[in-house]
């Protein structure tokens, strides 16, 4: 048997149901938003869906809004995580329990995390009551699906924050203390050394986070529904909502599922340029 | 080019005192080496010599100039590393060219600089490579050209070699000591190997539980130890106790010529290769075990509970269980300063 077919036999097991599985996912999405394996009626090969769903405000201000989110979400975390990473580098008195603590949100289900949250930032939770008891203000202000989604960016945050960083502290845990005296030895002070070692040695770790968070977050239906502002939809949840009671159009669903997926393709290619780009204009600065 | 003195310096860390009050003077343009067993506190003098470490107490100073409190990207040295420490996400060139840039040097200047070392180092076919595409013997060149291209007074190693095989550290030892010779720097050498000490050092400083134990070149060192523990890390030697009368020591094999004075009880050592077989011999045993080792021929003699080894030329054909004689000159015997095992 020819090494080619053997080696394609054994792989086939493991990676062909991988295969199988996700090809069947997306080209069932992709086939449904152009009206094929109808569950309404005929399969009718059609732009229909694409037309109408592009012509609607509600569509484009859920593409808009998961983006912001998204966005936003993964930058805050990065923003966040890098420094703890490095900070945490080297251990020291209680940075073990401080680094389980900044881990500890990922055992969280999604679900409990919101309720914890909501205790926080309820009209009457601990948030609210702290600020009138200092006299910031006289009475609750509105921090549970607030129109600017800040409440939800926070819990995005705090979610998504322990596998930003256990990504980074792996990459800037990785990098050998010999390479950092290096370069302090070669005349780079501080800023230097993390610009022109530190920032590319981790830039793929960077990567990595910004687009896991960024697809996590894009696509997330919990949260959004939860604490998100009660006015904007997700794509997650203008997907459920068509796929579900309320209209029952598995085929605009799909449409809102496609885009949901290129939203995700946009951000993973958008991070991976702009880490790029950062780190570039870092080392040659 | 610099000379460094050492004042006085002494680290701890926790309980443990790496170095008790070290003082030693390098001369300008001088090759010294630091030479211990692992723990012995070299890599942390290297390393407060760098600026990496702030010693507890005592100073560092460069031409009498104290540097103890400046930091590292600040002072006039530059290190080879055990892992040579390569910037994996630059190439060759840009390795070595970090250390200019980051000094300022001129664009000019830094293309010449690294052009240079890249010729002399014979690195020109892999100048756009990576660091992990070269040999071992390749990213030792490359750190060792990064070091050299700022330029600077002091250039630090630390068991450099320490990941070669044994013919390209003999290669690599070599080239390492014309460089500094034909470039100019003042040189520290970090090992625990004694053949590297020996064969490149203007002075040898060997250290031992923090302290220096014995200094000198590396000849002194060598044929002159002073304590057990020199004789004893430096090569092989015969060590034996016992006293010493009218100018020799009686052991089992005979008596010892000694230039000492009489004393109930001495250790002395002398060096395998400065036995002469010879037929009227005033020392006897028999011949337990004969290693070959190409050039020279490893015996190991008895006599009494005691056994010696000698080294004589290969080309000696010698069986086990033969009875040999043998002389040892006297100014080749070291009575040792340390009291004798009990």
């Amino acid at each position: 048997m020819p090494k080619a077919v053997k080696v394609a036999l054994l792989l086939t097991p493991a990676l062909g149901l991988v295969m199988v599985m996700m090809s069947l996912v997306i080209w069932r999405a992709v086939a449904q938003s152009f009206g094929l394996h109808n569950f309404n009626g005929e399969d009718v090969l059609s732009l229909r869906h694409w037309t109408e769903m592009l012509g609607t405000r509600r569509y484009w201000n859920a593409l808009q809004w998961s983006a912001y989110v998204a966005t936003t979400s993964s930058l805050i975390t990065l923003a966040i995580a890098y420094p703890l990473a490095l900070w945490l580098r080297k251990p020291f008195a209680g940075s073990f329990l401080l680094s389980a603590l900044i881990k500890a949100p990922y055992f969280v289900p999604g679900l409990v995390a919101v309720f914890l949250l909501l205790n926080v930032i309820a009209y009457h939770g601990i948030v609210n009551q702290a600020l009138m008891w200092v006299g910031l203000t006289d009475r609750p202000i509105r921090l549970q699906n607030d129109r600017n989604g800040y409440g939800l960016i926070a819990l995005q945050v705090w979610k998504q924050l322990p596998l930003a960083f256990l990504l980074l502290q792996g990459a800037v845990q990785a990098i050998p203390d010999p390479v950092l005296n290096a370069a302090r030895d070669l005349g780079a002070g501080s800023v230097a050394r993390f610009r022109k070692v530190v920032l590319p040695l981790t830039a793929r770790a960077m990567q990595a986070a910004s687009i896991l968070i960024f697809i996590g977050v894009a696509g997330d239906f919990t949260f959004q529904a939860t604490v998100g502002p009660t006015r904007e939809n997700s794509l997650a949840t203008l997907m459920v909502q068509y796929q579900g009671v309320s209209y029952g159009d598995w085929n605009a669903a799909a449409v809102v599922g496609v885009t949901l997926m290129g939203l995700s393709l946009v951000g993973a290619v958008g991070f991976t340029a702009l880490v790029q780009v950062a780190t570039r204009i870092a080392e040659r600065a | 080019m610099p000379a460094i003195d050492i004042e006085g310096v002494a680290m701890r860390f926790g309980d443990v005192d790496a170095l008790k009050n070290v003082s030693l003077h390098v001369p300008e343009g001088a090759f010294v080496t630091l030479l211990g067993p692992s723990g012995c506190g070299k890599t942390t003098l290297l390393n407060i010599i760098a600026g990496f470490l702030a010693p507890s107490r005592g100073r560092v100073l460069f031409d009498r100039q104290d540097v103890t409190g400046i930091r590292p990207e600040a002072r006039d040295t530059a290190m080879c590393f055990q892992s040579y420490a390569l910037f994996p996400h630059l190439s060759v060139q840009d390795n070595i060219a970090f250390g200019p840039r980051q000094k300022r040097v001129p664009k000019t200047e830094v293309s010449a600089r690294v052009g240079d070392l890249i010729r002399q180092m014979g690195l020109a076919p892999h100048a756009a490579k990576l660091p992990n595409a070269l040999s071992g013997g390749q990213q030792q060149r490359v750190a060792l050209a990064r070091a050299l291209a700022v330029a600077p007074g002091v250039v630090l190693f630390d068991e450099p070699l320490s990941n070669l095989d044994a013919k390209l550290r003999d290669q690599v030892r070599g080239e390492i000591r014309d460089l500094q010779r034909r470039v100019g720097f003042t040189a520290v050498y970090v090992t625990h190997d004694q053949a590297e000490a020996l064969a490149m050092s203007d002075t040898v400083f060997l250290l031992n539980g923090g302290v220096i134990e014995q200094s000198g070149s590396p000849r002194e060192i060598y044929f002159r130890p002073r304590t057990r523990f020199v004789a004893d890390f430096i090569g092989a030697a015969n060590l034996q106790d016992g006293a010493i009368a009218g100018g020799a020591m009686q052991t089992p094999f005979g008596p010892i010529p000694v230039d000492a004075a009489d004393a109930a009880r001495r250790t002395i050592c002398w060096r395998p290769e400065v036995v002469r077989l010879s037929d009227v011999g005033a020392l006897s045993g028999r011949v337990a075990h004969v290693a070959f080792q190409g050039g020279w021929l490893d015996l190991f003699v008895t006599a009494g509970d005691q056994t010696l080894r000698l080294q004589v030329p290969g080309t000696h054909d010698i069986p086990d269980g033969a009875e040999i004689r043998f002389d040892v000159a006297r100014d080749a015997v070291v009575v040792l300063e340390d009291e004798p095992h009990a």
